[in-house]
């Protein structure tokens, strides 16, 4: 029992050995909040990785793709059974975009992603990450309304004309208005992603449109041919694309499928069909991406030999996990030094506690103490040390985490510069993530380390002869 | 009367560096139970040394420690800590109590030492009482949650004579227990151990340098060079 009491009367007296654990507490809570942010950042760009593309995606090892899609799908379905939720045939293409901005083109690389709408949006997030110029959420289509035709400059001429009486002339400047507007307003609407189209200012100025709801835009693109030529086709902005990670939101422009297949001469003549380079695959929720992504291989592998690779969209996406789960544990390690730091500071402070209680050590074996009874009293003292470092240290972090975004404005407003810059991941607030098992590893890794800094002196104070503990002045 | 505990050819020497110091060469002594034995002799004589032998808080080179003729100094660590606990009582000089805790809670404490945590929450109300009883009789009534250092060095004595006999042992060891305290504080310490020999029945050996001290024990030796030199009978 005279164990519990000293280690909690030690711990109640000895303030230089509180200081001691300040390390082991800055040390918890450090990694606390660095992986609940790291977690809240894989975890959030997982999500948004995942919602841009599908579970699976079966990818045709030629650029120009397979033109019986419809088999391709067909045996799909066979082989996934009902784990296949939905399906989107698509033609994915290299290209670049080209649109005016005031007097000037702009021009810059893109991916060009021609798709059924409403397939695309049941194999993944691709309709919840649709907006128009407003921010506001819009349909998947790439139908162009008769709002954004009147929107152009011939089209708001050609309402104008409408109030007057019709004769001849104006009958002939109609005509050559609705050309004009068709110029203007390609039939086929586009879907573009929005780093493409917007300018952003920061410092929560609203993001400057370059290419506006309802502007022309040009795609260039490599046509199927013997020789490489390049196709031109000119589609409206109907809307724009922006899932938050900047990797797509600047590159992705999508179009109509069958619009992309025409330009791109991929229309087969005699059946009237186009081809498609990609199969994505939405998956029932539960089931096994990696072993069926294999399944599928093994039945893609039968219909043609090595025409298909079906990845799972972590497969698709492995060096960019794979790189934060580095930086993650990398970061850890690093980390965890500083508590083996504290643990070193821990065991200085408790020598010279041990030598400072020689007496006591002496006192307490004159009554009767055991060797190992004197050498549990430090050793509980380390791990009450310990408990109390990890313990205010758990809590601390996890406050931090919980009020991170309050913190992180009270230190811009300190520095006065943004800390945390939405713009770089499109996030307005600092995502976090708490796992229970992280944050109990941490706190079990503080205490061992604690209770390891502790054995040493406690030994040492174990081991000490009680006659001459007792004449130690 | 029979002999309670005893000293045969008790040697130690300590090792300074690297030349052995002989302390004892072969000290016979021995108490009977409930007898008061002072040990005389000057400073590094070898008093302490040997009190220590007694109570088991050190192992001599040779000779050896009865108690009720047998023989204890070597038993195995387990149980000579449990006699330190229970047969014997210490008493210091410098009074040594623990500075953290209170007059109260240094009296409990070979209580606290003996018992674990369980056997502590069953019997806290009885050891609290024993601790409590025991202050007040050496006249610490009013004290119990003092510290340490808010007591005067009388009182310390007397709450670590609490604390030694708190555990009910048979054999008192004191050190110099008025070593460090004016003449009238020690006469009082000296006439509560005398009384709680007397009602007690508690076989006491006092180690004083001091002859005026050891004229009130029932019998005096004199240790002088390592060995007891003369029996001097105590003049009452």
């Amino acid at each position: 029992m005279y164990k519990y009491l000293l280690c909690w009367r030690y711990l109640r007296t000895r303030y230089i050995a509180l200081a001691s654990v300040i390390s082991v507490m800055l040390g918890v809570a450090t990694m606390i909040v660095v992986n609940s942010v790291m977690a809240g950042f894989a975890d959030k760009m997982r999500d948004r990785l995942h919602g841009v593309l599908a579970d699976l995606i079966v990818e045709s090892s030629s650029f120009e793709g397979f033109i019986n899609y419809e088999e391709v799908m067909a045996r799909i379905k066979d082989v996934g059974g009902d784990d296949i939720l939905a399906m989107a045939p698509t033609m994915e293409t290299p290209g670049i975009i080209r649109f005016k901005v005031g007097p000037e083109y702009r021009t810059q690389p893109v991916q060009i992603i021609g798709v059924h709408p409403e397939d695309r949006a049941k194999t993944g997030d691709f309709a919840e990450h649709l907006f128009d110029e407003q921010g506001n959420p819009i349909p998947p289509s790439f139908a162009v309304s008769d709002e954004l035709k009147a929107r152009s400059p011939a089209g708001q001429r050609l309402r104008e004309l409408r109030q007057e009486e019709p004769d001849a002339f104006l009958d002939a400047t109609r005509e050559y208005l609705e050309k004009q507007q068709d110029d203007q307003v390609p039939t086929h609407g586009a879907i573009v992603g929005y780093a493409i189209a917007t300018y952003h200012l920061g410092n929560d100025k609203p993001d400057l449109f370059l290419a506006g709801m309802g502007s022309k835009i040009s795609l260039a693109f490599p046509k199927h041919g013997r020789t490489p030529e390049a196709g031109l086709d000119a589609f409206t902005v109907v809307g724009y694309f922006k899932s938050g990670m900047s990797e797509y939101d600047s590159t992705h422009v999508y179009v109509p499928l069958e619009q992309l297949q025409r330009a791109r001469n991929l229309i087969d003549p005699e059946s009237g069909k186009g081809a498609v380079n990609q199969i994505q695959i939405k998956v029932r929720e539960g089931a096994d991406l990696d072993v069926l992504a294999d399944k599928l291989q093994l039945g893609m592998e039968k219909l043609a030999e090595k025409r298909f690779r079906v990845w799972t969209w972590e497969q698709k996406q492995g060096p960019l996990l794979a790189a934060v789960a580095i930086e993650q544990s990398i970061l850890n390690i690093l980390l965890f030094f500083i508590i083996a730091v504290a643990g070193f500071g821990i065991l200085a402070i408790f020598s010279m506690i041990v030598v400072e209680k020689t007496r006591d050590i002496g006192i307490m074996k004159a009554l009767g103490a055991s060797t190992a009874g004197v050498r549990n009293i430090f050793l509980g003292y380390g791990l009450l040390l310990g408990a109390v470092g990890s313990g205010v240290g758990m809590i601390g972090g996890l406050l931090f985490v919980r009020y991170i975004n309050e913190i992180e404005k009270v230190l811009s407003v300190i520095l006065k510069h943004k800390v945390f810059d939405d713009s770089i991941y499109y996030f307005d607030r600092i995502p976090t993530l708490v796992e229970p098992r992280t944050v109990v590893a941490i706190v079990a890794g503080a205490l061992f380390i604690a209770v390891m800094a502790s054995v040493w002196p406690a030994r040492r104070a174990a081991k000490m002869h009680p006659v001459r503990a007792l004449r130690y002045e | 009367m029979t002999t309670h505990i005893a000293a045969l050819g008790l040697c130690k020497s300590y090792r300074k560096g690297k030349i052995e110091v002989p302390v004892l060469h072969g000290v016979d002594m021995e108490a009977s139970r409930g007898e008061l034995v002072a040990v005389i002799g000057a400073s590094g004589s070898g008093k302490s040394t040997m009190l220590h032998l007694l109570g088991l808080l050190d192992q001599p080179d040779g000779g050896r420690v009865e108690l009720d003729g047998r023989r204890i100094d070597d038993r195995p660590d387990r149980e000579r800590d449990l006699m330190r606990n229970r047969t014997f009582g210490f008493i210091f000089q410098f009074y040594h109590l623990l500075p953290e805790l209170t007059a109260l809670e240094n009296v409990m404490m070979p209580h606290l030492i003996r018992s674990g945590l369980f056997a502590y929450i069953k019997e806290r109300k009885a050891i609290r009482r024993d601790a409590e009883e025991m202050l007040e009789r050496v006249g610490l009534g009013h004290r119990l949650t003092h510290q340490p250092s808010e007591l005067s060095g009388g009182e310390m004595q007397r709450a670590a004579i609490a604390r030694a006999l708190v555990g009910r042992p048979e054999v008192l060891l004191a050190d110099e227990p008025t070593g460090n305290l004016d003449a009238a504080t020690g006469q009082g310490v000296l006439e509560l151990l005398r009384d709680l020999n007397r009602e007690r029945g508690l076989t006491m050996i006092l180690v004083t340098h001091d002859q005026q001290i050891a004229n009130q024990a029932d019998r005096v030796v004199r240790l002088a060079e390592g060995r007891i030199e003369e029996w001097v009978p105590a003049l009452v």
